[in-house]
């Protein structure tokens, strides 16, 4: 492998297992206090208990969700120290909210948790509603940043230092639907495997009124996954179409397939991945479909109609990140997907057009970091981590 | 005020007020596991339930202050990234690899110390010590880690310092202090030698392809200001020490960060690309204070948790039961690790580190020992300078380095002097540190003598400790809390006008685009308001729980 493989590799797989954990949190930070708030309205103990078993699991897991998101981030470091340099001097204001906002969240999530049975109700949904809000909100920071990475609207070169107006950044037209895509995204696949979870542990329970709890979320969760798998192909849709702007990215993904802007140039085919994330879509809609229909007709799901849907929700996950994947990759070799676009290239100073160049190239890594030692060491690592990581959830899961 | 002299004033505060903050909690993610284990294994031990409840109640605390930790981290490791992009850029291409490194043992962290909790019920006793085991380790390989960059910030490895202690003469004359480089062959045959020598470089020898020079500090902070700013040789001070055969378009064309990019990689492969870091002169000092620090922190608190216990006890007149013993247990357990790591933490890592830093940074310490006419010094009034000396420098025919004696320009290039020095501002780290250090010097004693007389009472005496010791408990807390902050002050402000010493001074190390100072101010109280609130929850959500009335510690 060359060091760019490398260090594409070790930002993806970092890159991977965070999306996945976030995107359950994104989801369990609206769901929980949701379910919470009717357990506590309708006096329902056993629906209680099942909103605080998904808050534990959120709790536990937010900390892995983000030590990846540390992991991907020093990596990115060690790799394009240059990329993230010129990254921290341009993107301070879009970042910045998103981390005012993780430590928001973050605090949220403690009392939250902690709070569960020791503050009043009142608080403890107040506490509910920033945990959620500030869920939702967070990826806003960072939408900003990936529309941003698209094409570069809002930056400016003050002599040979760049800078961002915000405000013209936030109307990046790949922005709106990139954050709107990913948080139904979010909720959906939360749902769906919310929902799939629950369908299976009602065959496991002996407990009536927690079957009965289990059943409503069930009954309640699937219409509106189903609902989300539909709106998740007008944003899909959206993006695409607002992706047109971005002419190197949008034809790695549709060129192949015949749906070409600009020149049509594909230097990059991603139509595959594309291919496949909308195999995986359409076999969500199909699971989640015939669960729907399950529960209009038979009043509720069969033991493997059941296990289908978390299927389906594990499935949304995997298709989750095949689609970061997509959008990221799509660019490659470049950071900035727009970076080839000679409009972009004629507003750049030309005595850093070439120090630029080479930075937001993601073939220029630093040979430092992909040295045969410290890549041996990070295999090993990462391998005895991973396997760490899969055995606390094994932990976790595991009955006393 | 003497925080306004170096540059970037406001975001430097905002840095200080995140960075404090972290510091503060990992005084406890590092402590605490190392009470938790100890605690386990005697239960394995013993088989003692008062010891597992002990080990529990430690790592409660530990998992909230450590989830609080990494927030706090989080946002530390963001605002480095956006508030001194130029920093991490460098940090990232030459001494990458402890941050590198630290992923694993953040990883390591989380994972474990999740496995720990979860894991109580669920995994073998003797499992679980090795699980426990591993969240001790994850935590101080963390450390390990990022000390080993600070310890490059403060003193680089190569480091030549400018004083010596023996005759008491700065060698700033002498173009002191001075940095070990590697310079690619290529490039040092286009260098005038003969040029540079008289600058106060040094040619120390040959190594393959490079040659390596010692190399003023003055010059090198110069070349790192041009790199991070688009010179190209045309105009910046390589202009003048490069043969003039070899001045040809191309050569004036090239821009200095790719030359200083070049040497800097040699140097750093030729010291060690995965060790660069961890030969920095001062580094096992400054291991051994944060980790003697974290540990003496968390045993102070640990100490004032269960003396209040015992207060709270002994006005309900209870002398005994479970809840009693418990209580007690876990006092003389904090006890004994507080005298030790108190005593440990002054006498051997403390001294450590502060003979490091008399060596190779002699300017701090001068400030530190208030060596200069123009203010109150501590050491001066009450005749410590010859004791400090020989604590510094291991002699009492040592001199004290003498900071009025300390050019204010010592760091910048004579060639580019009114514009460096109007940029860098001062290069001599601020006087209001000798009050701060020696504030935390007299606090530290003052908690050592406390500890002391709690383990009289407990171990030679061994009848009930009078009240007002166990009520001074709780303010010693707060007090070692704030030793240790103080410490990490000395050694973070007392480096100014540096950034990395020798290298890189906080005006290139600077985001080009800050943001306005109202906005810093609103982040900053953003802050402290997330902190209190944190600070409330983990008071409410980890001491009340463990009131007798509520239940044992754990249940």
């Amino acid at each position: 492998m060359d060091g760019s493989s490398i260090a594409v590799f070790w930002l993806a797989y970092t890159f991977g297992i965070h999306i996945i954990l976030v995107n359950i949190g994104i989801a369990l930070s609206v769901l929980v206090p949701y379910l919470k708030y009717r357990a506590k309205k309708n006096n329902d103990q056993a629906l209680l208990n099942f909103s605080y078993k998904l808050m534990r699991f959120y709790a536990a897991t937010y900390g892995v969700a983000g030590v990846y998101a540390t992991a991907f981030t020093v990596f990115l470091l060690s790799f394009y120290p240059n990329f993230l340099g010129i990254a921290g001097n341009i993107a301070l204001m879009p970042f910045a909210i998103a981390i005012l906002l993780i430590v928001v969240h973050f605090t949220a999530i403690t009392t939250y948790y902690y709070g569960w049975n020791r503050l009043s109700d009142k608080a403890h949904n107040i506490a509910g509603i920033f945990l959620a809000i500030s869920a939702l909100l967070i990826p806003l920071g960072f939408r900003a940043v990936f529309a941003f990475l698209n094409t570069p609207k809002g930056l400016y070169f003050d002599g040979t230092v760049a800078r961002l107006d915000l405000t013209e950044a936030l109307t990046n037209p790949t922005l709106l639907p990139l954050y709107l895509k990913s948080i139904v995204a979010s909720l959906t696949a939360g749902l769906i495997l919310v929902t799939g979870y629950a369908a299976v542990k009602y065959y496991k329970t002996s407990d009536d009124s927690y079957r009965n709890a289990l059943k409503s979320v069930v009954d309640r969760g699937v219409p509106w996954a189903l609902a989300g798998l539909g709106l998740m192909l007008i944003l899909g849709l959206w993006y695409t179409l607002s992706l047109r702007v971005v002419e190197y990215k949008f034809n790695n993904i549709f060129g192949p397939l015949g749906w070409k802007v600009g020149d049509g140039t594909v230097a990059f085919n991603l139509s595959w991945l594309l291919i496949i994330k909308l195999i995986l879509y359409a076999a969500q809609v199909y699971l989640v479909y015939v669960a729907y229909t399950s529960i209009k007709k038979s009043g509720f799901l069969s033991r493997k109609e059941a296990s289908n849907l978390l299927f389906a929700g594990m499935l949304a996950l995997v298709t989750i990140v095949l689609g970061e994947y997509l959008n990221a990759f799509s660019q490659y070799p470049y950071f900035i997907a727009d970076v080839t676009d000679p409009k972009i290239i004629q507003s750049i100073p030309p005595e850093v057009l070439p120090y630029l160049a080479n930075a937001l190239n993601l073939t220029n890594v630093n040979t430092l970091a992909t040295l045969t030692l410290v890549q041996i060491l990070t295999i090993g690592f990462m391998s005895f981590l991973s396997l760490a990581t899969l055995y606390f959830f094994y932990i976790y899961f595991k009955e006393k | 005020m003497e925080w306004g002299i170096y540059p970037a004033a406001a975001d430097r505060l905002l840095s200080f007020i995140g960075i404090a903050v972290h510091w503060s909690i990992l005084q406890y993610v590092v402590g605490l596991p190392l009470l938790a284990f100890v605690a386990e294994l005697l239960y394995l031990k013993t088989g003692d339930q008062k010891w597992l409840k002990i080990a529990k109640t430690i790592v409660k605390g530990f998992i909230i202050v450590f989830a609080v930790g990494a927030a706090t981290g989080t946002a530390s490791e963001f605002g480095l990234v956006l508030l001194w992009p130029n920093l991490t850029q460098a940090a990232g291409n030459y001494i990458y690899f402890p941050l590198y490194a630290e992923v694993f043992a953040f990883l390591m962290e989380v994972v474990f110390i999740y496995m720990l909790w979860y894991g109580w019920e669920k995994l073998p006793k003797k499992v679980h010590v090795i699980v426990m085991l591993f969240a001790l380790i994850g935590p101080w390989f963390s450390a390990a880690m990022i000390v080993s960059v600070n310890s490059y910030m403060v003193a680089p490895t190569g480091l030549e310092p400018a004083y010596d202690p023996a005759t008491g003469q700065w060698l700033f004359d002498q173009g002191y202090p001075k940095l070990l480089l590697a310079v690619p062959t290529d490039y040092a045959n286009i260098l005038n030698v003969t040029l540079l020598q008289q600058l106060g470089m040094e040619v120390v020898g040959q190594d393959g392809g490079v040659v390596l020079v010692k190399m003023p500090i003055r010059i090198i902070e110069r070349l790192v200001y041009e790199a991070w700013h688009g010179y190209t040789v045309q105009d910046s001070i390589l202009k003048l020490v490069i043969k003039p055969e070899y001045l040809n378009q191309d050569v004036l064309n090239t821009p200095v960060m790719a030359i200083l990019d070049a040497i800097l990689k040699a140097t750093v492969n030729y010291v060690g690309v995965t060790t660069v870091t961890f030969k920095s002169p001062v580094y096992l000092g400054s291991i051994l204070h944060v980790v003697g620090s974290a540990i003496t922190v968390s045993s102070f608190t640990v100490l004032a948790a269960y003396a209040m216990r015992k207060l709270q006890l002994r006005r309900k007149g209870v002398k005994n039961g479970e809840y009693y013993e418990y209580v007690d247990t876990f006092f003389k357990f904090a006890a004994i690790f507080a005298l030790v790591a108190i005593v440990l933490q002054g006498t051997v890592f403390g001294h450590l580190m502060g003979t490091e830093i008399a060596e190779y940074n002699p300017e701090k310490f001068a400030a530190m020992e208030g060596t200069s006419q123009s203010i109150f010094s501590i050491s001066r009034a009450f005749g410590l300078e010859k004791l400090m000396a020989f604590l510094g420098y291991g002699s009492f025919d040592a001199h004290l380095p003498n900071y009025d004696e300390i050019p204010k320009d010592y760091c910048v290039c004579s060639v580019t002097h009114d514009q460096d020095l109007a940029r860098i501002g001062d290069c001599r780290p601020p006087l209001f540190l000798h009050y701060v250090y020696y504030t935390k010097i007299g606090l530290a004693i003052l908690s050592g003598l406390f500890v002391l007389g709690v383990a009289y009472y407990l171990f030679v005496k061994k009848t009930e400790l009078p009240e007002m010791l166990l009520k001074l408990a709780l303010p010693f807390a707060i007090i070692i809390q704030a030793v240790s902050w103080m410490g990490w002050v000395v050694r973070e402000v007392g480096r100014k006008p540096w950034t990395i010493y020798g290298v890189m001074t906080p005006d290139v190390a600077h985001t080009f685009n800050p943001a306005p100072t109202s906005l810093v101010a609103l982040v900053a109280v953003f802050f402290i308001v997330i902190l209190g609130i944190l600070a409330y929850a983990v008071w409410k959500f980890l001491w009340l729980p463990g009131k007798e009335e509520v239940g044992m510690e754990v249940s």
